[in-house]
């Protein structure tokens, strides 16, 4: 199994270069850092755009800001980028019972196993650094509005994860890409506004089982809660 | 002006299809699809700043009762949208308003270029909708503190401003309702990443651009 080592470049942890000169992802980044000092969450979502915009809507103000989550996505970032952040600050002074991990579908230099392998890369520094927690990890969805290569890449990152996240022990996989499929294998735009990022409607479809689950987590083990808080 | 061949921002270029799943394209050819289906009154067209306001409860509030299509696309830039426009998305349709909001992605271009780009896309718009009238939305400021791209948009409005006063047929309208703070910050409660707002920050640019937008479709036709 591949996964971490600099023989997997999606392993690498990298910082995103400030290319068009406004500094935004460090600003991001930096944000995050700090709401790691003011924050006690209990979930901690960290990926990319996916995560990201999941915050904007109303979705989020009804099933996640109640778990007290904190949303650490940023459009764009590919596993490697994830690392990085992870690595320089984003995990300081937080103990979440949780981590969601929705990252990948941006590798575009990096091969499918890459890719898983960058993720796996990514679950195991989460269960070394929070040893506590649950990770769960979203599977890639579909992308594109018909049949591409991208969504056979995407859907054998997910194929390898579910064989190789097992061996975490942490962690989980929850992947709704099915729901997003019609029949005739087009994907709507009344799901994804541009085929690959989520409408209210789309997110609603994933909303439940990942509320669901993380509502299951949570609601385990009262006395390691209370371990965790001496 | 027969600038076009020397400005990129100004030649009409389609997207490439750079990661393999032809989204673009297959946004484009959803919009040519629906300006045959639908009869609109207002199109906006633009960038993710355009197409992000589909998404907000605030377009269905104040905008789908106005009969409006949007025809906004993530990444582009003056270019992507004068190709698509010459290319079907203002075909079989005959709004009264165009809404025009793009510009901030136009990377590697000087203001002065982008500037051209948006002109001739406004003229481009009067050669095929004669009765429509063109709104420019002046280009928001970005990035949380002051930097190149704020002086960047900034000109950019500036030179569009001058070069709209002189025309009956489109005109320029400021939404920005202030997002810079005294300290010269932007808050990520109006745009979450510094570039693209929140529903906080698109209640502050809707409200009074659907007022505008109002008072044009109000106005008793010409001719």
């Amino acid at each position: 199994m591949m996964s971490g080592g600099d023989l997997n470049p999606a392993a690498v942890p990298l910082p995103v270069e400030d290319r068009q000169g406004d500094g935004r992802w460090m600003s991001q980044h930096t944000r995050f850092v700090q709401e790691c000092k003011d924050g006690e969450p209990e979930v901690l979502f960290v990926g990319d755009s996916m995560v990201q915009l999941m915050e904007q809507y109303e979705i989020w103000k009804e099933m996640f800001s109640p778990l007290h989550a904190l949303n650490f996505g940023l459009a764009g970032d590919t596993t490697c980028n994830v690392l990085w952040r992870l690595q320089n600050g984003e995990l300081e002074n937080i103990r979440p019972k949780v981590v969601v991990l929705w990252v990948g579908t941006n590798n575009h230099d990096h091969t499918a196993e890459q890719v898983a392998g960058g993720i796996v890369a990514i679950a195991q520094l989460l269960t070394n650094r929070l040893p506590k927690a649950k990770i769960v990890v979203l599977g890639l969805l579909p992308r594109g509005e018909q049949p591409n290569p991208l969504r056979e890449k995407n859907a054998t990152v997910n194929r390898l994860l579910r064989s190789w996240l097992p061996r975490l022990g942490q962690a989980l996989f929850l992947d709704v890409s099915n729901e997003f499929l019609h029949s005739d294998g087009s994907i709507s735009s009344q799901d994804m506004f541009d085929y690959l990022h989520l409408t209210p409607t789309g997110y609603n479809t994933l909303a439940k089982p990942l509320s669901d689950l993380l509502l299951q987590i949570l609601e385990e083990t009262p006395e390691e809660r209370r371990a965790s808080l001496v | 002006m027969s600038a076009e061949a020397s400005n990129p921002a100004a030649t009409p270029t389609p997207c490439e299809d750079s990661q393999g799943d032809g989204r673009w394209m297959s946004q484009h050819v959803r919009f040519v699809s629906e300006c045959k289906e639908r009869e609109p009154d207002v199109v906006f067209v633009g960038d993710s700043l355009v197409q992000l306001m589909h998404q907000f409860g605030i377009w269905r509030q104040l905008f789908s009762p106005l009969h409006c299509l949007n025809f906004g696309i993530g990444g582009d830039a003056t270019q992507h949208v004068l190709w698509r426009l010459s290319n079907g998305e203002l075909d079989n349709i005959s709004p009264k308003v165009v809404v025009l909001w793009v510009g901030t992605n136009n990377h590697g271009h000087t203001a002065e270029q982008i500037a051209s780009g948006i002109m001739e896309i406004v003229q481009l718009i009067h050669n095929k909708l004669p009765n429509a009238h063109t709104l420019v939305l002046g280009v928001l400021p970005r990035g949380r503190m002051p930097n190149p791209l704020r002086q960047r948009n900034a000109e950019v409005n500036k030179l569009v401003q001058d070069a709209l006063s002189s025309l009956s047929h489109a005109s320029f309208f400021n939404v920005d309702p202030g997002f810079v703070l005294s300290d010269g910050s932007i808050s990520h409660q109006d745009m979450y990443d510094y570039l693209h707002l929140t529903a906080h920050g698109y209640q502050a640019v809707c409200e009074p651009l659907h007022a505008q937008i109002k008072s044009l479709l109000d106005k008793p036709a010409e001719n």
